[in-house]
């Protein structure tokens, strides 16, 4: 590897290898390649020696999926961090996926642009991450996901081919849309060395407003409330504090756009806040510090918050609070936190303890019956050898396994990672 | 990996297809199948051997599982209304059309859902939603003929899709039937992708991963407010420039369209809606979202308008002007008739800050080759289809007309744009994908297709170029709507 990026770019230091470990897996190497043809010729020299890496950004993230089952490299792409152009006019932006997401919203908020993504930890996220996780915050209910926004990409395949599909323009049927293909594939079918997205401009002005209920089912009637009325929010969460605290449930409403709509917004959330009798406790422009202070931590839950047990359930919309309901049911008498994304259909939940060894079960028999979906983020470490990171199992997952071999066949890229361990 | 079928169906195979479509979802007479010689890229045509219309997912995978049997190819296809030739019969013998496919399995409105058959037509699914406050966002502009399966495999656009996106952005699932016949689902109606995302490989994969039979589409509530506005300019240059400082505003309206000198003309002639036949250029544009808003982004827009020469500024004074407007937009290409025996529409892609230069372009390449060109396309999206008018009678203009077209393409691409930006691959801009992705990228495309279709028989002959195939070539000619 010194041989093929130089010697600085690889590093064998225990604490440097040892803070990339997956569950417990410390890979051997850790290699930083500086370009393209960098990570295309550490991806040949791993698969010519049947070994297997795993592409990271900064690894705030690689929590989630299973354990590798073979992980020899780090492939750290944080030298990939070049702006390789940015045309504010067309509303469109190429990076290198080693740029971090706040680098990126940083460049674009210079010409009153973002990416209206807002990923957990986003100064810790790297565009590659972004894309390889398919990770999303409170606004994918209004603005969408990773997938309506990567406009075009480039890879290094497993054999450390460099490819690319789609491009710079905003609509592009060229080709098929392997943008799709790698977004949320967690670094199995290629290594991301370069993203273009397409942009929005920024909202004119953001407001924040907190409204505290009496409990969780005063919480949740009011965000159906919320989604009934067809309120356009940028972003509706739903807190809900298990255990003891059980009586405080908030619901965080960002609204957003020209003076004119934040106002006729902001008085509708409040016409419905009064008609429940939920308490207005925020009320601050979306920049203000203390409207930040409710935000960030909303968008970081799922890394941030405390404890070992971190799972995210994904049903219907209009399911979602009764879903919510349902997993909070299951943990009665845990301390912890549950979020809900009416909107979005998003549940997560993260206890403080453990708990019993069956909770993850008992959350997953829960999320079966309501239909929904769980990904589990974060689990006890003796269940480790058995964790279903996602489930049900997808009905086209032999699709999936006929894929993973097309496009890896040697297992180099992260393999057993992901859904259904391929 | 395409198959190269040479022997025309056997009566064994034809008795069996018989057996699962009936005898009403055969079409074996050629009087029949000449219909489905071509879709609206007429360059090039072939009569399929025969054709079925199944009417369940069952009859398409029992169809498709006898033609994998009896290795036939085989093409899909909808309503017939694709540009780029995507469901051309050659080389495959066998048809397979959707558009029997026309229930609507679910409507799911709470949660804004529909789960559609292949062969349901686009506008039908907002006419089913609409009174529930809700559409299907993607409006291509041959949206009252085109099918919901069409639209999947080229992942269609529209005007709307400045703001709102294309087919891939509203899809959440597909039924596709692989080419062995095994029926697979794709993704469902819960938005969060689970393993990988294949419902967004398969949009736009032009029916080479086999049939797609139905689809879960997201709905989206109608927006609280519309505002469509009509600005009429000297010049195209002042017209483009106009799409840049809106987008560089940092408004995103629904719609920015434009439509050149010639072809307002022909417009108007046809459709009299009181487009000005002396303006340069005029551009469509429509804002909406929550109503409070609205006045003070159109005073914006029209400011802007106004700002970089615009002659005048009319805001539609209610729905009917404003479908009316819209009427006349998405008819052009009817409308284009009007100006010469024989049309050819492309489609390309710039970058939106490059408009201007790809139109001076088109205007210097036009006049080189002694060509009319009409210019009604996709402004905010920087999508252009550039409409070249000729006779078609006339070899020598048919040669010049296809050498513009190759020109236009080349010129997008050397801006940083797209050889097509949403009417496909097809058989007519095979040999342009090579001038966007070089010979990795197409064998990892190669090899992403061949996961679904090993034996390369779904739509073989199409997006990647093949060697041989027997197509009998004829003059481009009037093309369908855009």
């Amino acid at each position: 590897m010194s041989g093929l990026i130089g010697d600085s770019a690889v590093v064998t230091d225990p604490a440097a290898r040892g803070a990339l470990a997956i569950a417990e897996i410390v890979p051997e190497l850790v290699v930083r390649p500086g370009c393209r043809d960098e990570v295309a010729a550490c991806v040949a020299d791993t698969a010519a020696r049947g070994g297997a890496l795993v592409p990271l950004g900064l690894g705030v993230h690689r929590g989630l999926g299973h354990p590798p089952v073979r992980y020899d490299v780090a492939l750290v792409t944080t030298r990939l961090a070049r702006v390789v152009d940015y045309t504010p006019a067309d509303m469109t932006v190429t990076v290198e996926s080693g740029v971090t997401l706040a680098a990126l919203q940083e460049l674009l908020a210079t010409e009153g642009q973002w990416l209206p993504l807002d990923p957990p930890l986003p100064a810790l996220t790297t565009v590659g991450g972004l894309i390889a996780a398919d990770l999303g915050g409170p606004l994918r209910a209004s603005q969408g996901r990773v997938r309506d926004f990567v406009i075009g990409i480039a890879v290094v395949t497993a054999e450390g081919h460099a490819a690319r599909a789609g491009g710079r323009v905003v609509k592009n049927v060229a080709g098929y849309d392997l943008m799709k293909l790698f977004t949320g594939s967690l670094g199995t079918l290629a290594v991301v060395t370069e993203a273009t997205f397409k942009v929005r401009p920024q909202p004119a002005a953001t407001r924040c407003l907190a409204l505290s209920c009496r409990d969780a089912t005063g919480a949740l009637a009011l965000a159906e409330r919320f989604t009934a009325d067809g309120l356009a929010a940028l972003s509706t969460t739903v807190v809900l504090e298990l255990g003891a605290a059980a009586s405080r449930s908030v619901l965080l409403c960002l609204v957003g756009g020209v003076e004119e709509d934040i106002a006729a917004q902001r008085a509708r959330v409040l016409a419905l806040a009064q008609r429940t009798g939920a308490e207005l406790t925020l009320d601050a422009a979306g920049a203000d510090p203390a409207a930040q202070a409710c935000v960030e931590p909303v968008r970081d839950f799922v890394r941030t918050a405390p404890g070992n047990v971190v799972v995210r359930a994904a049903t219907l919309p209009r399911r979602a609070g009764a879903l919510a309901a349902a997993i909070c049911g299951a943990v009665a008498g845990e301390a912890g936190r549950c979020l809900l994304d009416p909107r979005a259909g998003g549940v997560t939940l993260a206890l403080e303890s453990a708990g019993p060894a069956h909770t993850i079960a008992a959350l997953r028999s829960v999320t079966a019956a309501h239909g929904a979906r769980l990904v589990v983020e974060r689990w006890p470490a003796a269940l480790a050898d058995t964790i279903e990171v996602w489930s049900p199992l997808p009905a086209a997952l032999p699709l999936m396994r006929r894929m993973k071999a097309a496009l890896d066949p040697r297992g180099t890229l992260a393999p057993g990672r992901f859904v259904g361990r391929l | 990996m395409a198959a190269h079928y040479q022997a025309s169906l056997s009566g064994v195979f034809r008795r069996r297809l018989r057996a699962i479509v009936g005898e009403r979802g055969l079409l074996s007479a050629r009087a029949d199948r000449t219909v489905y010689e071509c879709d609206g890229y007429t360059l090039e045509r072939s009569v399929p051997e025969l054709v079925v219309l199944p009417e369940t997912t069952e009859q398409v995978a029992g169809v498709v599982r006898a033609a994998a049997q009896a290795g036939v190819p085989f093409v899909p296809r909808g309503a017939g209304t694709g540009l780029s030739g995507g469901c051309l019969p050659a080389p495959a013998p066998l048809m397979v059309c959707v558009s029997r496919m026309r229930r609507i399995r679910a409507l799911n409105l709470a949660n804004r859902r529909a789960v559609v058959e292949a062969g349901v037509v686009n506008a039908a699914v907002s006419r089913a939603v609409q009174a529930a406050g809700l559409q299907y966002v993607p409006d291509p502009s041959s949206q009252n003929a085109c099918t919901i399966g069409g639209n999947v495999a080229e992942n269609s656009g529209g005007p709307h899709t400045l703001k709102y996106g294309v087919t891939t952005n509203h899809l959440l699932g597909v039924e596709l039937v692989l080419p062995d016949g095994e029926v697979m689902e794709l993704g469902d109606a819960i938005e969060d992708t689970l393993g990988y995302d294949l419902t967004g490989v398969a949009c736009g994969s032009e029916g080479t991963f086999g049939i797609v039979t139905a689809a879960t589409l997201r709905l989206e509530p109608l927006p609280e407010g519309v505002t469509t506005m009509l600005a009429v300019f000297e010049t195209v240059a002042d017209a483009t420039t106009t799409v840049s400082r809106i987008i560089a505003s940092g408004i995103v309206p629904a719609a920015l369209e434009m439509m050149d000198r010639t072809i307002v003309e022909a417009v108007e002639a046809a459709y009299h809606f009181g487009f000005p036949t002396d303006a340069g250029a005029i551009l469509i544009v429509e804002i909406d979202g929550p109503a409070a808003g609205l006045p003070a982004l159109a005073a914006r827009v029209t400011e802007i308008c106004r700002a970089s020469g615009a002659r005048s500024v009319r805001i539609a004074a209610d729905e009917a002007e404003r479908a009316a407007l819209w009427k006349s937009r998405k008819r052009a290409f009817g409308a284009v008739g009007r100006l010469a025996p024989s049309y050819c529409t492309q489609d390309g892609v710039v970058p939106r800050t490059r408009l201007p230069e790809i139109l001076a372009r088109i205007e210097e390449i036009g006049a080189r080759h002694r060509l009319r060109i009409g210019n009604v396309f996709h402004a905010g999206d920087g999508n252009i289809h550039p409409i070249i008018l000729y006779d078609e009678r006339d070899r020598d203009q048919v040669v010049r007309v296809l050498e513009a077209g190759r020109e236009i393409l080349a010129a997008c691409v050397a801006l940083g744009g797209s050889v097509t930006g949403e009417h496909g691959i097809g058989v007519e801009k095979m040999r342009e994908l090579g001038l966007l992705f070089g010979g990795d990228d197409l064998a990892l495309m190669r090899r992403v297709r061949a996961v679904f279709d090993p034996a390369g028989r779904a739509n073989p002959g199409k997006i990647f170029p093949t060697p041989g195939g027997c197509v009998e070539q004829r003059a481009p000619r009037r093309q369908a709507a855009v």
